[in-house]
């Protein structure tokens, strides 16, 4: 996973790239003849400071390595901090990413 | 023994109230396990907000007029009001539901994803306004080919 965070005026935006094949059930149908090999992120959380800053659930329909771009306040942020980013999938297997903001 | 009921269900009662609050980040893959399966529209926000209700105004979704490829379909998508939840949602894929963004005091509701779409369809971007209601902003477009088998 890689993650970007800039701050810009009053918003730090943030670019996040997971690696995930984001296996859908139909997909994984057709490839491995069973449904229950379907895989894809189902949800992503990011915190700074402990404060959470973006929060979402996602289905099988976000594209293969997805890309998810979002901005958040900076008030109460500064230069320096650390973002963290994590991701669950459906197996339950889990990737967290530090970065900085910049 | 009646006295001894009654303090359980006190307790029980207490419990209850105190483990409400500590659920503000709501997982809605877990809390809502219907929106994932909802194959409409109208389904998928009914399961989401218990209303399908909503207003064209205050949202804004953006992807080109036509996707070369359905595996990866840009949608960026804007609300200019404060909202709690902010929900991306198509109508040609097995099931509806996208992306359901939380929103906190943090958060602001402006967001770019990726999605696969199978054909052509719409995407509605709908927002959950501070005051209970809902609003929607759509788009239309076509795509050349579709992304869902692979």
């Amino acid at each position: 996973m890689r993650v970007k965070a800039k701050i810009k005026g009053d918003v730090v935006k943030v670019k996040c790239m997971a690696k995930h094949p984001m296996m859908t059930y139909d997909i994984a149908k057709k490839k491995t003849g069973s449904r229950d090999n379907a895989n894809f992120i189902t949800h992503w959380d990011g915190k700074v400071n402990g404060k959470t800053v973006f929060d979402a659930s996602t289905s099988q329909f976000l594209s293969k390595n997805p890309i998810i771009k979002y901005e958040f306040k900076a008030a109460g942020f500064k230069k320096g901090d650390k973002l963290v980013m994590s991701w669950v999938d459906l197996k339950g297997k889990t990737k967290t990413k530090k970065a900085t903001i910049k | 023994m009646q006295r001894r009921k009654f303090l359980t269900l006190g307790a029980t009662a207490a419990a209850v109230t105190v483990a409400a609050p500590a659920l503000q980040a709501v997982d809605f893959r877990k809390e809502k396990p219907d929106a994932w399966k909802a194959k409409t529209v109208d389904d998928t926000l009914k399961a989401l907000f218990g209303t399908a209700k909503r207003e064209n105004k205050h949202v804004t979704v953006k992807t080109p007029d036509v996707a070369s490829n359905g595996g990866a379909v840009p949608v960026d998508m804007s609300c200019d009001i404060e909202c709690e939840a902010f929900v991306l949602i198509q109508d040609v894929n097995p099931e509806s539901c996208v992306v359901v963004f939380e929103q906190n005091e943090h958060t602001i509701p402006k967001n770019s994803v990726k999605i696969k779409m199978k054909k052509s369809g719409t995407v509605y971007a709908v927002a959950k306004g501070k005051d209970g209601k809902l609003y929607c902003g759509k788009k239309t477009l076509e795509v050349a080919l579709g992304g869902c088998e692979g």
